[in-house]
């Protein structure tokens, strides 16, 4: 156990030394003094993916001469940030979304006018409105997080994480006599969270119990009720690659001091990181998942200019799914790339 | 080989259409398990007249279904006999029955593919060739594509189906042609998996 524990340290601790070599520049929003254009595709949603498809943007973006006005580009509005937000001209002012449930009504609640695609961490919902499609981009996974140096141990088995968040345990030598009596203190991100849903659905939590805190924003270890040593915390493993390996972070927009832990399903342990990548048996476990950008059905099989632009950004053909550039900032990002990518789901 | 060459030299891609009367019955799996289903791979006008020019004919032996559509084109029915999939999740595999033999009617090469199957993982349709025991990347979805989920019946759609470029690497050095090119358009394709 305190083994695995210093090489998970001694990850961290690499993982942060490269970080800092490859600091890479935060882009958020669109730029200040840029309103998208009303013919932009415009998207709201995921805190997970919102950095990814910002460098989306600043790359798609560039594929485009200045020159030409007409042609869509793109453009993303984080998770958090001032609000209400107005996403392009001519738009109807709404609510900043955080999170893929956010994101989701949004698109539902508004027009092409004001939002065009919503980002999303998890998988369609029996409650989710008719008529979207969930457009695969890549493969990511959850795991869970704790303090470096803190009360939890390594590994967590499916149950045992069940059971933290079911609370129907609450201590850690409740787990192992080995560990210490401290109560464990589980948290959720905010409530639209898309990695909270996912994470909860994998572990078979329909409806968490009374001692779990919500609140944390999703992959921000940086927040202050994180900083304990009997914390346990869902989190990206593409996002944590894209902080830690990737150099993408921001003052808030960072692990922290949370290390990503080991999860035990059919009695194997499964790593969630392996070389500085997604580990593909993690990826493959019920610990998986595929995110999304929503959009809407009836714009996404258009044949006019609109559903050409979303073909053309989201689409298995378009420049998401086939170019250098999308690729290697998948990779940078920390998330794996899909054969699938483009493909939709049909709510 | 070469007397199978020579009736397509003959026949050309009316060989195509006489092989569906060859088509049985997909092969009866009685287990109360097993899934079923069939993938569709469409093949348009467009394509076969391509093809044709250049000598190139694609012909689905049994237990594949053949029918045409002078709108559509030749659609290619191949049974689900096995696997397990999950289209929504992007992973999994679909076994199909039949197999795909490619002709070069001008040089009488060919390459048949066996033990076909949709590998969710890779997004492709797959054949083992003759003498191999290694499946190849032929075919992939393209265009809009759909997955989507009813009870235990999942179904794919796609508007596009694209030559795989590891597959028509493979077949133009199979059959010494120049036809194939990653990315060429092919037709449609749709997938029906019930289990």
């Amino acid at each position: 156990m305190r083994k695995t524990a210093a090489k998970l340290l001694t990850v961290a601790a690499l993982a942060t030394s490269v970080a800092t070599v490859f600091s890479g520049t935060a882009v958020a929003d669109p730029a200040a003094g840029v309103t998208p254009a009303a013919q932009d595709i415009v998207g709201v949603g995921s805190d997970t993916t919102q950095v990814l498809l910002n460098q989306f943007s600043a790359d798609y973006n560039a594929t485009l001469p200045g020159t030409d006005t007409t042609t869509p580009r793109l453009y993303s509005w984080d998770a958090t940030g001032s609000s209400p937000i107005t996403t392009k001209t001519g738009a109807t002012p709404i609510a900043r979304p955080n999170g893929s449930g956010a994101g989701i009504k949004a698109l539902v609640a508004n027009t092409s006018a004001t939002v065009d695609f919503a980002r999303s961490s998890r998988a369609p919902q029996p409650t989710d409105a008719h008529g979207l499609d969930f457009v695969a981009l890549a493969k990511d996974a959850v795991t869970w997080s704790a303090k470096s140096g803190g009360d939890a141990p390594a590994q967590l088995t499916a149950d045992q994480l069940a059971a933290i968040y079911n609370c129907t345990t609450t201590t850690w030598n409740q787990i192992d006599p080995s560990l210490p009596a401290n109560t464990i203190k589980p948290f959720l991100p905010q409530a639209d969270s898309g990695t909270r849903a996912f994470f909860l659905g994998a572990i078979g939590v329909a409806t968490p119990g009374s001692c779990v805190a919500s609140g944390p924003e999703e992959n921000e270890g940086t927040d202050s009720r994180l900083n304990d040593p009997d914390v346990v915390f869902p989190y990206s493993v593409a996002h944590f690659l894209g902080q830690t390996v990737g150099g993408h972070t921001t003052t808030t927009d960072a692990p922290g001091n949370l290390t990503l832990r080991n999860i035990v399903v059919n009695g194997t342990v499964l790593t969630p990181v392996t070389n500085n990548v997604i580990d593909t048996n993690f990826a493959n476990s019920q610990f998986g998942r595929v995110v999304y950008n929503v959009v809407r059905d009836a714009e996404w099989t258009a044949t006019d200019p609109h559903g050409q632009a979303l073909q053309a950004i989201f689409g298995s053909s378009g420049w998401i799914c086939t170019s250098t550039a999308a690729a290697n900032d998948l990779a940078s990002y920390g998330f794996l790339a899909t054969p699938a990518c483009g493909v939709a789901t049909l709510t | 080989m070469s007397r199978t060459t020579a009736r397509f030299l003959a026949g050309g891609v009316a060989v195509v259409l006489a092989v569906t009367g060859l088509s049985g019955a997909a092969a009866a799996d009685t287990t109360a398990t097993a899934p079923t289903g069939s993938a569709v791979v469409v093949e348009s006008n467009a394509f076969l007249q391509s093809a044709a020019t250049n000598g190139v004919v694609i012909v689905p032996l049994p237990n594949a279904g053949v029918s045409y559509d002078t709108t559509t084109g030749l659609s290619t029915t191949l049974p689900v006999t096995g696997g397990s999939v999950n289209l929504r999740g992007y992973y999994g595999n679909v076994t199909l029955d039949g197999s795909l033999l490619f002709v070069d009617v001008l040089t009488g090469r060919s390459v048949c593919f066996k033990q076909l199957a949709f590998s969710a993982d890779k997004w492709r349709l797959t054949g083992v060739p003759d003498g191999s025991t290694t499946p190849v990347s032929l075919l992939k979805p393209a265009g809009i594509e759909r997955s989507a989920q009813s009870g235990t019946t999942q179904t794919l759609t796609a508007t596009g189906f694209t030559v795989d470029p590891t597959g028509a690497q493979f077949l133009d050095t199979q059959l010494s042609t120049t036809f194939f090119t990653g990315g060429q358009s092919v037709g449609s394709f749709s997938l029906t998996f019930n289990g």
